[in-house]
C-alpha cells in the first residue's frame, strides 16, 4: 500500500501530518512530503485516517 | 454496564440518497466552480469493521432501551451512542424574515451544490443573503462563473467572523472582483412567493436579482431527539456537551450538532477541524472513563477572490496584526496577533509553524 498525493488538490492544510506524522509531513515551504514508499502494515490504518481528515480529499491510499 | 460488545454502526439521519461521504468544504469551492465533481471530493471509506447504513434516517431515540429507531422501522441497539447528525442550512423562512411561500436556494449538500452550479451556467444576477464566510465564498464562485453579485446582510461582511483587519482584506479583494455589499443591523426580508428574487434591507433599500442565495448559517439537526429526554427546551444552539463531548452517560455528541463549552458558554463551531477534534474526544470518552478533555485548537481556512487564508487560534481577532513575513497588500503574508492567532494569506506554511506562531507571545 502506498500514499498518493494529488498535487493539484493539496492546499497544505497539514491535517494529515497531525494524524500520521511518521508517514507524511509538510516541508518548510508547506509542500506535503510522503515519507514512506510502502506503508508499513501496522500503519495502514493511520494512513487511512490521514486520508480521511483531508478537507480536499487529496490523499489516496492504494496499491 | 454493557453486556456483549456489539458491532460499530454508523447511521446517518436526514441523508438524501445514499452518497458516500464527501468533503463538504469543497462544495462552496470546487463543485460550484466546476473544478470538482462528486468523484474527486469523495472521502476515504470507513474501516471494514464499521457496519455502515446509508439512505436511512434515524427518527427517534429510546435511550432507556438504548435503541435508535430508523425510518425503515429497524431498531438499532447500542452500548454507546455518538450523536453526529450535523446541521442543515438556516433559512430566512426559519427566522421569520421571508414572505409566505418564498422558495429559498441554499448551499449545504452535494445536491444543493450541483443544482446551484447548474444555475450559474446562465450567468444570473446573484444576490447573496448573508455576509459570513459561506456567503462570501459563494459570491466568489458566482463571480468566477461570470455573474454580477451583491451580498446583503445584517452584519458588515465577515466582521463578526474574522474581525476588522481580516474582513477588510477579504472584502477589498471581493470589491476588486466587482462584488457589491450592503448591510443593515435591522436585517433583511425576502419578498414575494415562489423562487426568491427580491430582498428588502431594513433601511428601505430594495435589491432584485435573478437568483437569491440564502447563506445565513446552519441549524443543528436535533428535532429527531424530541421525546428522547435528551433534548433541552432551547436547542437551537445544539447539544450542550461537556469538555469530553459527553451529553449523558453512554451518549456523546460531536461536530456541527454539538455545542462545546468555552469562555462564552456553549457554542457550536461548525468547522471541519472542530468536528475532527470532537470526534476523537467523543469516541475516547465513550470508551474510557479517564479520557482526556478536549482543549480545542481552532484552525480555520477560506479560499475566495484569489485569497487562500488559513488561521490558527481564536477568531475574530481585534486590532492590527504584526506582519511576520511578506506584505498583505502585495502577494502573500504571514500575520500574527500575539498569544492569540496566526494567519497566512496566500502563503504556504507548515501547520505546526502556524500553530506555534499563534501561541507565541
Amino acid at each position: 500500500m502506498k500514499i498518493t498525493v494529488d498535487r493539484d488538490r493539496c492546499e497544505g492544510y497539514g491535517l494529515c501530518e497531525e494524524r500520521a506524522p511518521r508517514l507524511v509531513h509538510l516541508d518548510d515551504d508547506g509542500e506535503l512530503v510522503v515519507d514512506v514508499d510502502e506503508i508499513p502494515a501496522e500503519r495502514v490504518a493511520e494512513a487511512q485516517d490521514a486520508a480521511r481528515v483531508c478537507p480536499v480529499a487529496a490523499l489516496r491510499i492504494g496499491a | 454496564m454493557p453486556a456483549a460488545p456489539r458491532p460499530h454502526r454508523a447511521a446517518h439521519p436526514r441523508r438524501r440518497g445514499a452518497a458516500r461521504a464527501y468533503s463538504r468544504p469543497a462544495l462552496s469551492k470546487g463543485i460550484l466552480t466546476g473544478a470538482d465533481d462528486a468523484s474527486t471530493i469523495r472521502l476515504a471509506p470507513l474501516p471494514a469493521d464499521v457496519a455502515q447504513r446509508t439512505g436511512v434516517a434515524a427518527v427517534s431515540l429510546d435511550h432507556g432501551r438504548r435503541e435508535v429507531l430508523l425510518d425503515d422501522g429497524e431498531r438499532v441497539g447500542y452500548d454507546g451512542l455518538v450523536l453526529a447528525t450535523g446541521a442543515r442550512a438556516a433559512t430566512l423562512t426559519d427566522i421569520g424574515s421571508a414572505d409566505p411561500g418564498a422558495v429559498e436556494t441554499v448551499l449545504r449538500d452535494l445536491d444543493d451544490a450541483r443544482a446551484l452550479a447548474g444555475r450559474l451556467v446562465t450567468r444570473p444576477r446573484v444576490l447573496v443573503v448573508g455576509g459570513g464566510v459561506l456567503g462570501t465564498e459563494v459570491a466568489s464562485a458566482c463571480v468566477a462563473a461570470g455573474c454580477e453579485v451583491t451580498v446583503v446582510g445584517r452584519d458588515a461582511p465577515l466582521l463578526p467572523q474574522l474581525g476588522a483587519h481580516l474582513a477588510d482584506v477579504v472584502v477589498a479583494a471581493a470589491r476588486r472582483h466587482g462584488v457589491r455589499f450592503a448591510h443593515h443591523e435591522g436585517g433583511v426580508r425576502l419578498r414575494g412567493a415562489g423562487p426568491a428574487t427580491t430582498v428588502d434591507l431594513a433601511d428601505g433599500r430594495r435589491f432584485e436579482a435573478d437568483l437569491v442565495i440564502t447563506a445565513i448559517g446552519c441549524r443543528p439537526n436535533v428535532e429527531w431527539l424530541a421525546g428522547s429526554g435528551l433534548l433541552p427546551a432551547r436547542h437551537r444552539g445544539g447539544l450542550a456537551v461537556d469538555d469530553r463531548c459527553r451529553l449523558v452517560p453512554g451518549v456523546v455528541a460531536a461536530g456541527d450538532v454539538a455545542a462545546f463549552p468555552g469562555p462564552t458558554g456553549h457554542r457550536r463551531s461548525p468547522l471541519w477541524t472542530s468536528a475532527i477534534e470532537q470526534a476523537g474526544t467523543a469516541a475516547a470518552a465513550l470508551l474510557r472513563a479517564d479520557a482526556a478533555p478536549l482543549v480545542p485548537r481552532p484552525y480555520f481556512w477560506t479560499e475566495q477572490f484569489g485569497l487562500a487564508l488559513k488561521a490558527c487560534g481564536a477568531l475574530p481577532v481585534a486590532g492590527p496584526p504584526a506582519v511576520v513575513d511578506g506584505d498583505p497588500d502585495v502577494g502573500g503574508a504571514l500575520l500574527r496577533w500575539p498569544e492569540t492567532t496566526a494567519v497566512s494569506i496566500n502563503q504556504r506554511v507548515p501547520i505546526a509553524r502556524l500553530r506555534a506562531l499563534a501561541l507565541a507571545g
